[in-house]
């Protein structure tokens, strides 16, 4: 009995003392006595039993928690053999290690590689530590380690996130930080909160939100899975489907199979296999290898086969029909919770209207810009050809002038900015300059003959084109925007715009009014339309027609030019770029109406807006919103052969 | 009394007669059944250049004599060669997925050799199933048919969509060309059911003929010459009657034409078909010579071309568009295949390859400004006694 009392207050004492023990470590600021706890576990390395060693360090609460995780995952973190103890790491010379403490950070001393242990985690164990070293992130001082912490938890979330975050949120000093902490936790409580009365709260707590993270959250809570069965499960079910109205009895015998409720039915390669196989002195079964080029006797053969046990069966029209009858399919959703899902559903409803006409405004910028594009390459047509009634094919050929001359421009004057600036002007003195040259040698013979006029002005489009293809070569030039056009206004996550299409409808702009002010407050718009309406009588009045030509003729030209700079920025600069829009251009001016530029504006926004929607309509595919675009076009010349915008009376001359 | 046709229009029996004799020295000197002076290869570009002067002869009749500046008869060649490479294509791929799969154990069903077709066909696209519009090309007379009939029909709906609400001049010309734009766009498609920009290919292997290429290529160089020659009497029959009056009288004043009672929109329907139909002949016969097709040919710059073999031949005079279409392509292919010397100028060389197109586009210009007659008019240049033919 005695020595059983000897050893229960030995007992007692021990456990005392380990009381006491580790009592004092907690009270104390060392990690050590902590890492020495779990020892063990830890110099084992086990991604099964390494939990609690983890979550302890992470929870301690010590300052140098993080460091010990961050030392331990790079795999700096080194053990002392001889008294098991944990330090950071170097070394210093072939096997020779120099070992700091983690609590006072001294040096210990070096030691020799065979007196220690290296620690190598795992790439499991470092994912449990990359984990728990989530909750350092979010608090460190730096604000950008925080941001990337944010980042790094939306990018790929996890459960176990969710505490450390909510965590975090209240002693966020950064307003913006805080927002975004308050956005993920609300996001990752949709996907990761305890309770289904917690996850709708966030659901409807975000509802309306148009934000792609949100629906990226949402989409995965109502996914569903197809599934078939003799009866429907208790689970949380979507949809039964209807055989025949959701789903082809194909598919829906296919799921059979799959879950291993039916047999597979014999395909025809399988057919063709089987009978291949059983081939026997020029017959399958009583059928003649001859005849079967014949899929009746093919099957007949196969269900000789059959019947002699040869083969599976098989599988008739009746035994799919049976088959499908007797079981039932559906759509079931991962998520268990019928209450969670529904509302996941009907927030997701909200968002998809909001969405859509969302996307319908941006899809109207978009096509707004296209059309500011059009206009842009078209407007020096409607001086040429709209005004003066000249056909010039070169035109396109103007705009590739116009690039070139912006890529040259660039080449020279480094600088983004100022190169445009130049380019602008320079490109309109190059264009102006060839456009008069152009009028004066050959299209001023021409004015009689518009259709000799359309042929001359494509010979010098294939010259100018070869041309430009002799001296800057096939491959495309770039032609860069300066930086303060980069990047896009953004809405929100639906609707942006980019800087370049804003310039350029701005661009589109200027152009109208330069073009407006030129024609009606100018005497050259004057002599111009004077000259176009009634060239002897304008001459009889002291007008030079000649000259009047010339320079509205160089102007239309120069405009191309500046047009060319602007496409140049967004399009590749080759010298197929102006033949590129020719077709377009041509098109604008005559459904807008020749002769009048509010109808070029209407028919570049006609023809913007309609190639957009039909491109919304059949998204994969441009080459057919191209081709559908111009059979409209030529289907809309039928009802209003003069555009849309006609001119009436003597001004429609023709 | 009236003169007999041909009578009237001896040149037409000229063209015939040189035609038959450039055919029959080009077979004597051809390397397939002749004293080889001239090769296979170049065989298949005369003939080719036969089906591009039939298809002036056709731009000729709806340029010179009505007036219509068609840029969009090239769709309707490229159509043609579409229509004939379907079948060229089906039978071939045909042949030779029936005899490989003669190799197997069991014979092939029907639907295994069509499968095993659609397979050969179309799986540059992705796709192994045969669209609707390949419905008859096992058939090469159904085919054949539709190498006139495709390209008639959408002549005869774009031509009356078009002269019906009277669209002229240079709204008609960008009106044909945005038409084969949008055709060239639509065949571009993998979806469109013609392989997508792959295009028909292995055209200049007839199915079952196991006559080598240098005979083969002597067949087309006679079927495109004969159909040259039909072209071209058809043509000049056409524009010597009454219709052809009327045509002319459109040319020159639309207004007047129409006053006088004529329904101007039916005479040039039926001329735009007539053409379309042409080229489409032409074309079923040029790519079989080609051995492809795809949408690049059909690409607005190919008729737009057509239109500048026709001006530097000489508009208005049938033996104008051939000259053009022959003169222009063969020196084209002359150019462009690098056979051209270069012309060093000092310290720059000119490389025809690179030039060409500069050179072509300016003496176009040229042409245009100085010469609307074009080299045709030469022929005005020699003297006789009853005056300029026509």
């Amino acid at each position: 009995m005695r020595h059983i009392y000897v050893a229960i207050w030995t007992l007692a004492a021990l456990l005392l003392s380990c009381v006491s023990l580790s009592a004092q470590t907690a009270d104390s600021t060392a990690i050590q006595p902590l890492l020495q706890q779990h020892q063990a576990v830890i110099s084992k390395s086990s991604r099964k039993t390494i939990g609690p060693a983890i979550d302890a360090i992470a929870a301690s609460g010590l300052p140098q928690a993080q460091q010990v995780l961050q030392v331990w995952a790079a795999k700096d973190m080194w053990m002392r053999k001889s008294d098991g103890h944990f330090f950071i790491g170097e070394k210093v010379e072939g096997k020779t290690y120099r070992l700091t403490d983690f609590d006072s950070g001294d040096v210990v001393g070096e030691f020799q590689k065979g007196d220690l242990k290296q620690l190598k985690p795992n790439s499991g164990i470092r994912a449990l530590i990359a984990t728990a070293l989530v909750q350092f992130q979010l608090t460190d001082p730096d604000p950008a380690a925080r941001a990337d912490a944010l980042q790094s938890i939306a990018r790929d979330p996890s459960a176990d996130q969710l505490a450390p975050l909510r965590a975090s949120i209240n002693g966020e000093a950064d307003a913006a930080l805080a927002a975004q902490k308050l956005r993920l936790e609300r996001l990752l409580t949709i996907r990761f909160g305890a309770s289904d009365a917690e996850r709708i709260g966030a659901i409807e707590d975000m509802a309306g939100d148009l934000g792609v993270d949100l629906r990226a959250t949402l989409n995965p809570v109502v996914a569903t899975v197809r599934e078939a069965a003799p009866a429907l499960p208790d689970a949380n079910i979507a949809k039964t489907l209807t055989i025949g109205e959701d789903i082809t009895s194909t598919d829906a015998y296919a799921l059979l199979v799959a879950a291993k409720l039916a047999p597979a039915p014999v395909s025809d390669d399988a057919i063709r296999t089987a009978l291949a196989d059983h081939m026997d002195g020029g017959r399958v079964g009583d059928v003649p290898v001859a005849q079967l080029s014949d899929p009746a006797q093919r099957l007949k053969a196969y269900a000789g086969l059959a019947d002699a046990g040869k083969v599976a069966p098989l599988v008739s029209e009746a035994d799919i029909a049976q088959a499908l009858a007797s079981h039932v399919i559906y759509d079931r959703y991962l998520d268990p919770s019928p209450a969670v899902t529904a509302a996941a559903a009907k927030s997701l409803k909200g968002i998809e209207v909001k969405v859509a006409l969302n996307q319908t405004l941006d899809l109207g910028l978009d096509a707004l810009s296209l059309a500011s594009i059009y206009f842009l390459a078209a407007i020096g047509l409607a001086i040429t050809f709209g005004v003066m009634g000249v056909i010039n094919m070169a035109h396109g050929e103007f705009i590739m002038m116009g690039a070139y001359t912006g890529y040259v421009v660039q080449q020279i004057v480094p600088d983004h900015t100022l190169s445009i600036l130049i380019a602008i002007p320079t490109a309109f003195a190059v264009t102006f300059a060839a456009g008069v040259a152009m009028e004066r040698l050959v299209i001023r013979h021409l004015y009689a003959r518009p259709l000799e006029t359309l042929l001359a002005t494509f010979g010098i489009s294939i010259a100018l084109q070869q041309l430009a293809k002799n001296i800057f070569g096939t491959q495309a030039r770039p032609l860069t925007a300066p930086g303060w056009l980069d990047g896009a206004w953004v809405m929100n996550d639906v609707v942006s715009i980019s800087y370049i299409r804003i310039a350029i409808f701005v661009l589109a702009l200027i152009f109208l009014a330069v073009f407006l002010f030129i024609m009606k407050r100018t005497r050259l718009g004057l002599d111009t339309r004077a000259v176009t309406q009634n060239p002897a009588m304008a001459a009889q009045m002291g007008i030079n027609p000649g000259r009047v030509n010339m320079l509205t003729f160089g102007l239309g030209s120069g405009i191309a030019g500046v047009a060319g700079v602007a496409i140049g920025l967004f399009a590749k600069v080759t010298s197929e770029l102006g033949s590129d829009y020719i077709v377009q251009s041509f098109m604008t001016v005559v459904v807008g109406g020749v002769g009048n530029i509010w109808g070029t504006l209407a028919g570049a926004a006609l023809i913007g807006f309609l190639q957009k929607g039909i491109e919304w309509l059949n998204p994969s595919n441009t080459l057919a919103a191209q081709t559908y675009m111009i059979i409209f076009i030529i289907i809309f010349i039928q009802f209003r052969p003069r555009g849309i915008i006609a001119l009436k009376g003597r001004a429609a001359g023709d | 009394m009236q003169r007999s046709f041909i009578a009237r229009n001896p040149s037409v029996l000229i063209f015939l007669a040189l035609l038959a004799l450039f055919t029959l020295v080009v077979t004597v000197l051809s390397e397939g059944a002749g004293a080889g002076f001239i090769s296979t290869s170049f065989i298949k570009t005369l003939g080719k250049t036969l089906c591009l002067c039939l298809i002036a002869v056709a731009m000729d009749l709806i340029w010179g004599f009505a007036g219509i500046l068609s840029l969009g008869h090239f769709a309707f060649f490229g159509l043609g060669g579409y229509m004939i490479g379907m079948w060229l294509m089906y039978e071939r791929t045909r042949l030779i997925v029936v005899e490989s799969l003669s190799q197997t154990e069991l014979p092939p069903t029907d639907a295994e050799v069509i499968d095993a077709i659609g397979t050969q066909i179309f799986g540059v696209v992705g796709s192994s199933d045969f669209p609707l519009i390949w419905a008859f090309a096992d058939s090469l007379v159904l085919q054949l048919a539709l190498v006139v009939l495709v390209p008639g029909v959408l002549a005869l709906i774009f031509g009356w969509l078009a002269f019906r609400s009277r669209v002229t001049g240079v709204y008609l010309s960008i009106l044909t060309q945005a038409m084969t734009l949008a055709l060239a766009l639509y065949l571009f498609q993998n979806d469109s059911g013609l392989r997508g920009n792959n295009g028909l290919s292995g055209l200049q292997n007839l199915p079952g003929v196991t006559a080598s290429q240098d005979i083969v290529s002597l067949w087309f160089l006679w079927a495109s010459a004969f159909a040259l020659g039909a072209g071209y009497f058809l043509a000049a029959w056409v524009v010597s009657g009454k219709f052809g009056s009327v045509i002319r009288g459109i040319r020159d004043n639309e207004a007047r034409v129409r006053f006088l009672g004529y329904s101007v929109e039916a005479y040039k329907l039926a001329l735009f078909t007539l053409t379309a139909c042409l080229a489409a002949i032409a074309g079923a016969l040029y790519y079989p010579q080609a051995g492809i097709i795809n949408p690049a040919e059909i690409a607005p710059i190919a008729s737009i071309y057509l239109a500048v073999w026709v001006a530097i031949g000489g508009r208005g005079r049938l033996y104008g568009a051939v000259i053009g279409a022959a003169f222009v392509s063969l020196l084209s292919t002359w150019f462009t295949g690098g056979q051209a010397p270069d012309l060093p100028l000092g310290s720059y060389t000119v490389k025809w390859v690179d030039w060409w197109l500069v050179l072509l586009g300016v003496s176009f210009v040229l042409v245009t400004l100085f010469a609307p007659k074009g080299i045709g008019g030469l022929f005005d240049l020699i003297p006789t006694k009853k005056g300029a033919e026509e």
